[in-house]
Order: C-alpha cells, then structure tokens, then sequence
C-alpha cells in the first residue's frame, strides 16, 4: 500500500457511510415480499428483490443523500428464466447422459465470464447515487486476459497464483467501474495482495493447529475467525487502494468486529430456523456500511458538486436486454 | 403544503434544497435557488414506498427530487387525489399481514414440494411416452457397466428361464412390450435389482445365487416391474430437479447466508420420495404374489436375507440407503399375508 497517509490526516476529515435500515421494519416488507415469490411460484422474486434492494439502497446514506437501485424487474426475470431454463437442461442432462452434461459444464465455464461481465455492467447501471448512475465498461475480451486466464493457472500453480488472480480480479472491477462519467483508480500492486494472502495462510495454519489442539471443539468458532481476519484483510486492502478522482476510501472492517457479527447472526439464524435472515441482513449491511469512510470530506462536496465533472455518462445501453445477477 | 427535498437534475451530482408544492390541481413544483420547474403529476413516477427508505419522484427529463418526508409525500398526493392504488407498502408495514404472509408461506413450501411436485411430475411422467427413455437407458446402462457392473455368468438357459418369469410377471403391464431384463455380475453393490429408466431391469448374479427358490426371485422382479409400471425413475428425476428449482428460486433469493441451507430440504425430499417409491413397488409385488397364490412370506423372507447381506458386507455402496429398513418391510409383507388369509 503507498501513500496510505490517513494517520497524518485525521479522523475529523473522514465522511462515514450511514444505514438507516431497521430489522423490524425489514421483517414485514421481506416476508410478505418472499410469500408473494412462493405463491407466484418464482415469478414474482424478480419484483423482490428489486424491491429488496431499494430498501437498502435508499437507506444507504452519503452526506445525507441516499443511494438508488434502479433495475426494471422484467430484464431481471428474462435473466433468471435463461438461467433457470439452462439449469433443466443441465440437471436432465446429468442424470441421463453424463456425458452430455460434462460438456455442457465446459460450455457454462466458456460462457460464465460473459455473464459475470454483464451481472457486473448490470448491477452497476442499475445503482445511482444523486440522480447519477454508476457504470462498468469491462468488457468479455479484457475478462478473460485479465480475470480468466490467472484463474486458469491457479490449480497449474497449486495455488501460488490465487493472490495475483484475487488482484487481477479486483483490480478488473475497480478500475472498469464508474460514477457518471469518472472512472474508479485502484492503486495496490501484486506485491501488496501476496503480503496480505500471506498473513490469512498463516492464519490458516494457526486455525488447523488450534483445531487439533483443541480435539476440533474449537473449529468451527476459530473458522468464523479466520474467515473474518481473511474478509477484513482483504477488504481493507482493497478499499484502502481504492479512488474516485481524489477521493480515497478507508475500510474499518476488523477481524474482532466482523467475527462478533458473523458469530452473532450465525447463532439468531440457528435458533430462529431461518427467519431472523433479515435481521442478519440488517446487521451485515449497517457494519459493513458504517465501517466504511470517504476523505477527504472538502474534496467529496466539491468533487459532488462539480456539474462538469460528473457528466452522467449518455449514451450507453439504456435498458440492458436481459439482466444476469448474482447474489444479492 | 409543501415538502423539503433534495433535487438533482439528472446530468450532475450537485445537490439542490428545493420545496416540494402543488400550486394547481394536477401539477407539481419544485421550487430553489436558481431552480423553477413544475410538471403534471401523471407525468411524475412516484414509485410505491418502501419503509422508510428515501422516497425519490422521477421528473420526465431524468431530474428527480429525494426526500425522506414520508408523511409531507403522502399528504401532497393525497390533496391531489392521485389515486396511490394498490400499494404494497400497506401490505408490509401491517404486523397481521406479515404474520399471514409468514404462515402463508411456510403452508406453501410444504404444500407444494410435498404434494405439488410429486403431482406434476406424475402427470409428466404419465403422458411421456416410453419410448422418451431408450436412448437414456443405453446410456444409463453403460455408465453402470464401466463404474460398477461386470459381465453375468449365469449360464444361458437360466437367464433365458428368469426371463420367461419376468415375461410372466409383467404379463398384465400395459408397456410390457418395451420392458427388458439383463444380468450383470453385481461386485461392489452385490446382490442387487435395479429398475433404471427406459423400462430395463437388471439382476445381479449375487441376487439370483442369494434367492432359495424362483417364487423369491419373481417377488424381486414384480417389486422392479412395479418401479417401472409407475415409471419412478422418470418421475423421481423430474420431481428431483422441480423440487431443487423450486427451492433454489424460493429460497436461495434470500441472501447468500441462506444459500447453504437451500440444499438440504430436497436431500431429504429425494429420500423421502425414494421411500414412497419403494412402498409403491412392494405394493405391487405383493398384488401379484397374492395373484399368483404364492406366500408373501417368499418375499419377506428374501428381504430379510439381501438387509442381512447387505448389512454384513457393506461396501460402499448400500441397497438399502433409500429403501425402508428391511426389518419394517418385511413385517409388512408379513401382515399383507395375515390380513389376507383372514379373508
């Protein structure tokens, strides 16, 4: 990491993220959402999660001004209806010629960096902050040079490329996104993402000693923690190098903060069956978005505010044809 | 009446603080520094509320004002009359009608993976005709041959008498002309009977050698024959990717936390629907026992031996993984016997 100088500026500069969602309140809108899914026997999830992610999105708040999610339910339904019809296909195909299913697994590998490059140019069209959509122009070709080809090499290299394809993969993202018209500059090097995967694998050695050390009782709880120290790590460095024009980004996730979350919602899924989900999704989204700060603050009310700067990018695909999404 | 927003409009970031009027009936003004702009209503998308998430009003020229002034919005369309319509928000901010979508839903994934599915796929299976199954039985048949099975060396008149018997056995199927028997050395599934799609039966070698009379092994092939009159291979396969759909589109849309759990409901669901196979396949073993006059102890009996063996040897790969305990089969031929003989 270079030029990481935010000691020196203080905390006075930096601008959190706010969440205003309430487990309560998203407890009704997600139930009833998932009941009218089930009832409409799937047709329906495409509504949902639209409007599941409104709610977060519109309670996700940057100076005061919420984010928006913009997607049109029925370019995410013509998505899911390719996806599930190529599902048929492949389970039918499995049990009756596994051979034919074998290539079309070939198929879904060729034709899976094409989707994930329009999941990503998708969900990014879709968000706006400020009447301003962001933007993703990575394109198949560049995917597969930049992402696809250090992913291929990883089980060449038994493991040895993973860090550089992570950074790959990262970098790909970060620097094809945008907002209007500014791109997204990310700043780590190889370097960096190899010091970092080193101390998760040396984490990892210590989960595997503390597991037999403690006859695999404490495998599960030293898993969520490792885990955590991984995400935390991870994420810091990324956001860490992350920049929108002058615009820097600074991640707060900690492994004690993140293992407290994942441990608690792991336990109030346990008990509750399932049905505390939107509670966890609440608590995940509000520490992952209030541990996460823009810097400095003079240059993000300029840089917002500056009507030349941020050109809302014209021009580009209004309406995707079919949207491919993953997660949520 | 006016409401407090934020405008943007629509090529910069920059923020305006504007308010929010009706000056006249049917039409909306927004109103700033430097900012004067009014449009007819029903050319405003408002779309529906959602909690208390910032509720934004798309103007026709991709301007758009933010609020989080839910009452001062409502109260503005309201004195408009616009009719708000059918709102979801009603739906979801009412406890009684989160706590009926929350029963509502849990009858539904039940009804529908334990009634519906299973159903559906029966009505498919059904009209499919058989002939949809030969090329997959080939293959079936194959791929079983290079992974497990190995050439049968029963000698010829044997297999050509057991064939007689399942000729016998199946005399009453509609589809019996496409049914086929083949013999296999069993090795690592040992003594086994297999009903595979495309109306193909195979008996081990182990199976015949474990059977003390043909009476046993016709109770085996009427239990195979009853797999395929009720075409089970077809339908378990269409429930099983129906019902997998059917969770990961319901289910798995919730978060990635969940996504885990998404899996196992159908795991059980095709152990479950194994059973109601294998129950149904017993039965009709047992109908043409009792059509035949042969003791449905035979039967009983040689499951009572293959759980035994089976149980014994175990080598991977366990006959009885999906079928019903042997001990609780067999007690249930046993009674079909009893009940009958009172008759």
């Amino acid at each position: 990491m270079k030029d990481n100088n935010i000691a020196l500026e203080g905390r006075a500069d930096l601008v959190t993220l706010q969440f205003a969602g309430r487990a309560g309140e998203y407890f009704s809108i997600w139930i009833v959402n998932l009941c009218l899914s089930i009832v409409t026997l799937g047709i329906y999830s495409a509504w949902a999660k639209v409007r599941r992610k409104r709610y977060f999105y519109g309670n996700t708040l940057l100076q005061g001004a919420a984010f928006d999610y913009l997607a049109d339910p029925r370019t995410i339904l013509k998505g899911r209806l390719i996806v599930v019809a190529a599902f048929i296909v492949y389970s039918i195909a499995e049990q009756l010629l596994p051979m034919a299913a074998l290539g079309l697994i070939v198929l879904f590998l060729l034709a899976f960096p094409w989707l994930a490059v329009r999941a990503l140019r998708f969900n990014a069209r879709s968000s706006a902050h400020r009447a301003v959509r962001f933007g993703f122009r990575g394109g198949y070709g560049e995917m597969w040079r930049s992402v696809g080809i250090p992913a291929i090499l990883v089980p060449f290299t038994l493991g040895l490329a993973f860090p550089w394809f992570l950074y790959r993969r990262d970098r790909f993202v970060i620097e094809n996104s945008k907002y209007g018209a500014t791109p997204f500059a990310f700043h780590a090097t190889a370097r960096d993402y190899y010091l970092a995967s080193l101390k998760v694998f040396a984490a990892g050695l210590g989960f595997l000693a503390g597991s037999i050390a403690t006859f695999g009782i404490g495998a599960v709880p030293l898993y969520l923690l490792v885990r955590s120290y991984a995400i935390a790590v991870m994420a810091r460095l990324k956001w860490d190098c992350t920049a929108l024009s002058e615009i820097r980004f600074r991640c707060e996730w900690s492994t004690g903060g993140l293992f407290k979350l994942y441990f608690v919602n792991a336990l109030g899924l346990l008990l509750s069956l399932g049905l505390l989900v939107p509670w966890a999704a609440i608590r995940t989204a509000r520490y992952k978005l209030e541990h996460l700060a823009l810097y400095p603050g003079t240059a993000i009310g300029g840089f917002l505010a500056s009507a030349e700067a941020q050109v809302a990018a014209v021009g580009e695909e209004a309406g995707e044809l079919l949207g491919f999404d993953f997660g949520l | 009446m006016t409401v407090a927003a934020s405008y943007y409009d629509g090529s910069s970031s920059a923020r305006h603080l504007v308010q929010v009027d009706c000056p006249q009936p049917g039409w909306i003004r927004i109103t700033g520094q430097g900012i004067q702009t009014q449009w007819p209503l029903s050319k405003v998308r408002i779309p529906s509320r959602i909690g208390d998430a910032a509720r934004v009003l798309y103007f026709p020229d991709g301007s758009q004002c933010e609020t989080r002034d839910h009452d001062g919005v409502e109260r503005l369309l309201a004195s408009q009359q616009k009719p708000s319509g059918w709102s979801l928000h009603r739906l979801e901010r009412s406890l009684a009608y989160a706590g009926a979508a929350l029963a509502l839903t849990a009858t539904c994934i039940w009804a529908i993976v334990v009634y519906g599915i299973p159903t559906l796929a029966k009505e498919v299976a059904f009209r499919l005709p058989p002939s949809t199954e030969k090329s997959i039985a080939t293959d079936g048949l194959r791929a079983l041959d290079q992974a497990l099975l190995r050439p049968s060396t029963l000698p010829p008149d044997r297999q050509a008498a057991l064939r007689a018997l399942f000729a016998d056995v199946t005399s009453d199927h509609p589809d019996k002309a496409g049914y086929r028997l083949e013999f296999r050395a069993g090795g690592p599934i040992g003594a086994n009977a297999l009903a595979l799609p495309g109306s193909l039966v195979v008996l081990t070698d182990e199976l015949v050698k474990l059977a003390q009379n043909d009476a046993e092994i016709s109770a085996v092939l009427a239990h195979e024959a009853g797999h395929l009159r009720q075409r089970h291979a077809l339908r378990s396969l269409l429930q099983n990717s129906a019902a997998a759909l059917f969770v990961a589109v319901a289910i798995g849309d919730l978060t990635s936390i969940t996504s885990l759990a998404a899996g196992l409901p159908t795991l059980l669901l095709q152990l479950k629907y194994s059973r109601e196979f294998e129950n149904e396949a017993d039965e009709s073993a047992l109908a043409y026992l009792q059509a035949r006059g042969i003791p449905a102890g035979h039967f009983a009996a040689l499951i009572t031996r293959l759980g035994a063996a089976h149980g014994a040897g175990a080598s991977g790969i366990h006959y009885l993984s999906t079928h019903p305990a042997a001990a609780e089969r067999a007690a249930r031929a046993l009674e079909k016997r009893s009940s009958r003989g009172v008759r």
